[in-house]
């Protein structure tokens, strides 16, 4: 885990003011009308100053190209070069050839000049969302970014730089070996990584897995980034195939509320990453209805019959019986 | 080809022959781009000890002696960049671990990006206490236990990566196999059998994605196919778990064959779609649709003395022939948007559908041997029905530099339709779900090194699907995090759920609270000592009534869990060797658990590795595995897992 990873790295001391975007992006939030009542009236300001002060510099800053920010950034350059994002530097498309730099930072020439921090936009300094709008100007009309605008890392202020490292190399960028996920999502979920020290689990530790195999960090369709398989049907499916169904007969709460209603997918202390320690209650705490109190309750689950006696070892576990519980092609009760 | 050697071999004393006598300086030579390979290969031996039970250790653990090559990461750049850029290669796991895998993935800049995923995972279920009714009776015979492996692969290819229009194909393959113990039901007896599941689905798609300046859309066309030929057999006398007889008869099967034959197929489409029209607007939406279809073959032959209690009728073989089909489509749409109104002001709009519905059928025709021949016919219909949706609305607002405030609401409502209980006496029932739920947050960033949110949602609470559906909920989430110097980095988390239906026929009351602490410290960028620890402390408290089947009575279905976890890592640079010197790892995860299920699970370890040469490393790495449950202590075990191995870099 590096510790730079820990801390997102857009923590803001206050609202930069940023020199204006690059050509080509969009201004980040409305309100023209407002920022030419406020342009005016600087003009107006330093026109009536300019008339008792020496002339200030007021003109834009200008891009100053890679090269130039090489000449005091050495290490950051090169370490630039191993991004991916270096391949901007080359790219006519999005109109920053020669000036990688610039697209995130901003035109430099006045931060050459003068080699002030005021003096270059510095996206780690800025607001969150003002942050996201450098990468998301880019990178908005994405495919992984369908969902972002609803996810809770988006909603809860977590910053696209603090996941993305983006002056390292490309592993660094977008993790990709699982150890490296894993370490980066337990950076700030402690607890759900505590959850996977349990003994049935999945293997997330071993490296087997990693977190982004069942959720989408960028957002979901599906409750808590669940990723999806098959356009909508639940991340899961894509190893457990075999509860995919559709069934001749299904179990009504692996659709309805999905696997997370028996299982705890990060880990349990009981077999089968069970919500519970005995079978038993795992099924009778939804089959508790008689008609009466499921009419009440508007809740799904029957009763079982009564000679399940649960004296008796043989229906103690329910799932001795009813082997096929999360459904079945040959049996209403799930027998067979 | 031994001659062509020769004389390439000789071609350069050739070409000095050849050369001017009066030697002139030589031009400096061309320094020709060469393709590198960088990366580490990790081999090495384990060796395990087990004491306890080995079942339980496999059902755990199950990490096996032998040569292993525990990692491989290698990474090649292309010199002339023709055909690729780079290529990445890892894998883990190989020689007999139970989980492994390998990755493969190659890039050429504006050209393609292909990448394929490998992983094997096994598992071995056999735990006494899970599903085992003969414990009683000191038998252990876990009658859902397997011994099965997972296998998925996952192929993609990407054309034109960075272009704005994006083509990509894709397959992916998922399927298991192996062998196991599962249940024959018959009657009032329940045989213990073998079983050989056999499953395999794939997945095949393609699709387009059009990246424009204002919009993207993402067009997708798949389909999968799904197989199913479990297998479930005996041909030994078995007289199940009611061993005494019935009626004067004694029930047992001597010979069983149940063949499923499943087999599915499914297309699907997506469409997604991102826009921003002007700059104070984000739109998104996606429509999602599947149809997944499954046909069912399936014969039973069984032979013995069986019962079958409606009507009351002693028989000595079955057979079982049963044809059906299932189909489910499935929609799901989702469009919204983010407004910005004014420089501080976001506001997130978004609905959502998700509608499913699985129709089914299926004739049975049964032959039973009483001894004189019954032949019954059944036919069966069954369906399931899902209406689910949502509507969500967060406003976010920069209160100030430091202080975002959100709120929203969320209104979720939908239904639920499946066939009637067993005793409700009515053809179907409903489940409905109704939840109107009240969103909060806070995000403060004080200092640029310190931060925290509070996230909290509270409803309360009208209709679930099922009794123990979140209803009368609160849910709350504060996470803070200290940069305290450039090396140290404290964390603390808290969450809390709380949920209560208070129908006195459930009477549901739930209660799970986590708490953790972190620290990472790097001092002087790592280069001598690196510690991270953890410790998490989690709670859950849950009462339930129920109804105790066999007598209809109130019961009340308590679970409590406890949990205290701590986990950490010193890494530790042996002073006195310079910086590739010496190395030295301590650090582990210790559970202890009590409640319902009291466990204690304790894995330390210790690595000790030093460079006898550059670019190589030995390593010993020692790890203990202990695992005790004081209700069920003969599936404790210990092992220790000894592995030596050497790890090159290049």
């Amino acid at each position: 885990m590096r510790a730079d990873n820990l801390i997102p790295r857009a923590w803001p001391p206050r609202f930069a003011s940023a020199p204006p975007p690059p050509p080509g992006t969009r201004p980040f939030r409305a309100g023209h009308p407002r920022a030419l009542v406020v342009a005016a009236t600087m003009y107006l300001w330093a026109a009536a100053a300019s008339a008792q002060t020496p002339p200030a510099d007021t003109k834009p800053a200008t891009y100053a190209g890679s090269e130039a920010c090489q000449m005091c950034h050495e290490d950051i350059y090169k370490a630039f070069q191993k991004n991916p994002h270096a391949a901007v530097e080359k790219d006519k498309r999005r109109g920053f050839e020669t000036r990688a730099c610039e697209s995130c930072h901003g035109p430099g020439s006045k931060h050459v000049e003068s080699t002030a921090a005021a003096d270059i936009r510095n996206p780690a300094k800025l607001p969150v969302a003002e942050a996201d709008h450098g990468c998301l100007s880019c990178h908005l009309n994405q495919p992984t970014h369908v969902g972002r605008i609803q996810s809770a890392h988006a909603r809860n202020q977590v910053s696209c730089v603090t996941c993305h490292a983006m002056h390292k190399s490309a592993e660094e960028l977008v993790p990709r070996r699982r150890a490296a996920i894993n370490a980066e999502c337990a950076g700030c979920h402690t607890a759900e990584w505590a959850s996977f020290q349990r003994p049935y689990k999945h293997k997330l530790p071993e490296g087997a897995m990693s977190c982004v195999d069942c959720h989408n960090p960028h957002g979901s369709v599906l409750a808590h980034s669940m990723r999806t398989v098959s356009a909508n049907e639940p991340g899961c499916l894509n190893c457990h195939g075999d509860k995919r169904g559709p069934f001749i007969f299904d179990h009504a709460p692996v659709r309805l509320e999905g696997c997370t209603t028996c299982h705890e997918p990060h880990g349990s202390a009981n077999p089968r990453m069970l919500t519970r320690a005995d079978v038993r209650f795992v099924c009778l705490e939804c089959h508790a209805n008689t008609p009466t109190t499921a009419a009440a309750s508007h809740t799904l689950g029957g009763v079982p019959p009564s000679f399940h006696d649960l004296l008796s070892p043989q229906f103690q576990n329910c799932t001795v019986c009813h082997v096929k519980v999360h459904g079945s092609n040959v049996s209403r009760e799930l027998l067979r | 080809m031994k001659i062509w050697l020769l004389a390439l071999a000789a071609l350069p004393l050739a070409a000095q022959q050849t050369a001017p006598a009066a030697q002139e300086t030589p031009p400096a030579p061309l320094t020709t781009p060469e393709t590198t390979v960088t990366g580490s290969v990790d081999l090495g031996y384990r060796f395990n000890s087990v004491g306890g039970s080995l079942d339980t250790f496999r059902s755990v653990v199950d990490m096996g002696s032998g040569v292993r090559l525990l990692g491989l990461d290698l990474t090649i750049e292309s010199a002339t960049r023709k055909w690729f850029d780079s290529i990445n290669v890892r894998g883990s796991g190989w020689g007999g671990d139970p989980y492994t895998t390998a990755h493969m993935d190659a890039t050429r800049h504006d050209w393609y990006h292909f990448s394929f995923d490998y992983r094997d995972v096994a598992y071995f279920n056999f735990l006494p206490s899970f599903a085992d009714p003969t414990i009683g009776n000191g038998v252990f015979l876990d009658q859902q236990s397997f011994d099965s492996h997972r296998r998925m692969m996952d192929f993609e290819l990407q054309f034109l990566p960075g272009h704005w229009i994006v083509p990509y194909l894709g397959y992916s393959r998922d399927s298991g196999f192996g062998t196991g113990i599962t249940d024959f039901v018959n009657g009032i007896n329940s045989y213990p059998v073998e079983d050989r599941p056999r499953d395999s689905s794939n997945n095949y798609r393609g699709g387009v994605r059009l990246e424009l300046k204002k919009f993207h859309v993402t067009l997708e066309q798949g389909g999968t196919t799904f197989k199913d030929d479990q297998q479930v057999f005996t041909s030994n006398q078995n007289f199940g778990n009611n061993p005494g007889p019935f009626l004067g008869e004694q029930l047992d099967v001597t010979s069983l064959t149940q063949a499923y034959g499943v087999r599915g197929d499914s297309i699907y489409s997506k469409a997604l779609l991102t826009a921003n029209p002007t700059p104070w607007l984000d739109l998104f939406g996606e429509f999602l649709y599947s149809r997944p279809d499954t046909n069912v073959n399936y014969s039973q032959y069984n032979v013995g003395q069986f019962v079958d209690l409606m009507p009351l009728l002693l028989y000595t073989s079955e057979l079982d022939l049963l044809t059906g089909v299932a189909k489910q489509p499935h929609t799901t749409a989702n469009l919204g948007f983010e407004i910005r109104p004014v420089r501080r002001l976001r506001v997130i709009e978004s609905w959502m559908t998700d509608r499913l519905h699985n129709a089914s059928s299926a004739a049975l025709n049964q032959q039973l041997l009483t001894p004189a021949m019954t032949t019954l016919l059944n036919s069966f219909t069954d369906l399931l029905v899902m209406n689910y949706n949502r509507e969500q609305v967060d406003v976010l607002f920069d209160l100030t530099s430091r202080i975002t405030l959100r709120g929203g609401y969320r209104y979720e409502w939908g239904d639920g339709l499946t066939s009637g209980a067993l005793l409700s006496g009515f053809p179907t029932e409903t489940g409905q779900l109704k939840r109107q739920v009240g969103l909060a947050g806070v995000s403060y960033r004080p200092l640029q090194r310190l931060s925290l949110s509070v996230d909290f949602e509270g409803s309360g609470g009208d209709r679930g699907y099922f009794r123990t559906s979140l209803q009368d909920y609160q849910k709350a989430r504060i996470q803070a995090r200290y940069q305290v110097r450039q090396s140290l980095v404290v964390g603390a988390n808290f969450s809390v759920l709380s949920n209560q239906n208070p129908n006195p026929a459930v009477n549901y009351s739930f209660l799970s609270r986590d708490s953790s602490a972190s620290v990472t410290w790097t001092p002087n960028n790592s280069k001598r000592v690196t510690l991270t620890g953890e410790y998490t402390r989690a709670t859950l408290r849950s009462n339930l009534n129920y109804i105790v089947p066999q007598d209809f009575t109130t019961g009340n279905s308590i679970y409590r869990d406890n949990v205290n976890e701590a986990s950490t890592l010193v890494n530790l640079l042996i002073p006195g060797f310079g910086a590739n010197g010496p190395k030295l790892s301590v650090g582990g995860s210790l559970l202890r658990s009590s409640g319902s299920r009291p466990t204690d699970f304790y894995q330390p370890t210790a690595r000790f590795s030093a460079p006898p040469y550059k670019h190589m490393t030995w390593y010993g790495e020692w790890r203990y595995e202990g695992f005790a449950e004081p209700f069920y202590q003969y599936e404790g075990f210990r092992s220790q897992l000894m592995t030596i191995g050497v790890h090159f870099t290049r």
